[in-house]
């Protein structure tokens, strides 16, 4: 019996998605999260039309960010509980899919989050986006992705360590600041329509190529580690 | 545990770091616009060369712990991510304290600062990522973070070319610097070189010895810890807004000698509690 790594990724992703859709215990808790933050800042800073189309690309990210950090503790915390990873480990299916899967999984919901968390920005921040926004379409997706990717793999090198959740925005925030650097930017951009977001864009894909090749070459190392 | 070759470079080193240090006080030429401030210039670059070698080192011997999961360069990870950040942590107070002189503000987000201030997180995290995991996976999963660390260093410092317009131009490697200030350098260089190798030495051996009486964790040092003590020092620059530049020299000399012998002083305390417990198992 053979199952091509896609099928087996899509299993997982299924598996997954099932899941949450039953309980959504994760798709819930981040979007009240992220409506928590979006409405605390508006209130702390009670921006202007015009201040706001400058500040939101840095509080939307912040807003994700956490909550992506929150959706991923949730995702292998699930899995240990049930000893999935340990039958995972004795199975010949290879961790890439694993890891693929649970990637996928995660961009889903932190997709779904950013669709639901883009028209209360809207009405909150009182937003109408100046430069060209199919920009920020690609900005989005390869943000989410580059969060996502570095966010799994060390939500799976956090849950081997004592302190699980705490460990894991210590291990991410620092990776990824680079890419928040250029998401906020990139955003920042596209809503002003001073500049052209063009260079962070081509910085978010070499990001995502770099990282995603990493991760999916230590993945294996990572789960196995003894 | 010590051979007669470590007592010779520590002597080695101690004759280079007082010709350096006499050097960099005394000897080398004063600035023209920065006076004496100028001076931590010595402290400053040679902790820096010394701490991106060391994380070099913590990257090599990552790569060689995953593929041969040989202790001994388990060992030398550790080592070269524990010094390093010393070594960093000396370039990011001395750093700040030479920039309220020449610039007028501790801190410039541009990207020789920003990428040394990422770096230093990046191993702090790694030293905290060793410390809370289990002694059987601490080595493997600290390996690959610190291959993530060393592909995220060149994309934070490109990232900061890029994206942040008018950060200072690098003053130190152009051919403006006064020949004689480039050998008093050069010896700083050497001499710090050495300290770091003679440093990271005792801490190699410590961590061998840790290891052999399966001791892994330890007490980390130097993380926060020390810069926090000096905080308090670096605000009085805020006060009085006209020191002459020979305090902004000492302040940067003493934060960085406070922190290497504080750092040295750990060091010495946790090899006493580990030959303890070698000599009650009798290793």
């Amino acid at each position: 019996m053979s199952l091509s790594i896609t099928k087996l990724t899509a299993v997982n992703v299924g598996k997954d998605m099932s899941l949450e859709w039953r309980s959504r215990d994760v798709l819930n808790s981040m979007l009240f999260f992220a409506l928590l933050v979006v409405v605390i800042f508006s209130w702390a800073f009670d921006p202007t039309a015009e201040q706001s189309r400058r500040m939101v690309g840095g509080l939307a990210w912040v807003a994700f960010l956490f909550s992506t950090v929150m959706a991923l503790n949730q995702s292998w915390a699930r899995e240990l509980r049930n000893g999935v990873l340990d039958a995972y480990r004795v199975s010949p299916a290879p961790s890439e899919a694993l890891f693929l899967g649970k990637c996928l999984g995660n961009f889903i919901l932190v997709l779904l989050l950013e669709c639901v968390m883009a028209v209360l920005f809207v009405v909150f921040y009182n937003l109408r986006s100046v430069g060209p926004l199919w920009q920020l379409v690609i900005v989005f997706l390869l943000g989410t992705w580059a969060l996502v990717v570095n966010g799994t793999f060390f939500a799976a090198m956090s849950i081997r360590t004592r302190n699980r959740e705490l460990m894991l925005p210590l291990l991410l925030l620092p990776i990824s600041i680079p890419a928040v650097a250029a998401m906020v930017l990139a955003t920042t951009n596209v809503l002003t329509g001073e500049s052209s977001s063009l260079l962070q864009i081509k910085f978010l894909a070499v990001y995502c190529v770099v990282f995603t090749t990493a991760c999916f070459l230590l993945f294996d190392t990572v789960l196995n580690a003894e | 545990m010590k051979t007669k070759l470590f007592y010779l470079w520590a002597l080695i080193t101690l004759g280079l770091l007082v010709f350096a240090v006499y050097q960099a006080a005394y000897v080398a030429p004063m600035e023209a616009t920065m006076f004496d401030a100028q001076r931590i210039f010595y402290y400053h670059v040679p902790a820096a060369a010394t701490a991106f070698s060391l994380f070099i080192v913590n990257c090599i011997a990552s790569i060689i712990y995953l593929a041969k999961r040989s202790q001994w360069s388990d060992a030398l990870a550790v080592t070269g991510a524990e010094v390093g950040v010393v070594f960093c942590l000396v370039v990011l107070i001395t750093g700040p304290i030479w920039a309220r002189y020449a610039w007028g503000t501790f801190w410039v987000w541009d990207a020789r600062l920003t990428t040394t201030l990422l770096l230093w997180l990046l191993y702090v995290s790694y030293l905290i990522l060793r410390r809370s995991s289990d002694a059987g996976s601490a080595s493997v999963l600290a390996a690959s973070l610190a291959i993530f660390a060393s592909l995220d260093i060149p994309i934070v410092y490109m990232s900061n070319r890029w994206f942040r317009t008018n950060h200072p131009q690098p003053v130190i490697f152009n051919d403006a610097l006064d020949p004689r200030m480039k050998i008093v350098l050069m010896w700083c260089v050497f001499a710090f070189m050495a300290l770091g190798i003679l440093i990271a030495w005792f801490r190699y051996d410590l961590e061998r010895l840790a290891q052999r009486i399966n001791a892994i964790h330890v007490q980390r040092a130097a993380r926060g810890g020390s810069a926090m003590i000096l905080l308090p020092a670096v605000a009085l620059f805020q006060l009085t807004g006209h020191w002459p530049p020979i305090r902004y020299f000492h302040a940067g000399a003493i934060a960085a000698w406070l922190i290497y012998i504080v750092y040295v002083f750990i060091l010495v305390g946790k090899l006493t509690k580990l030959r303890k417990e070698a000599a009650e198992l009798g290793i």
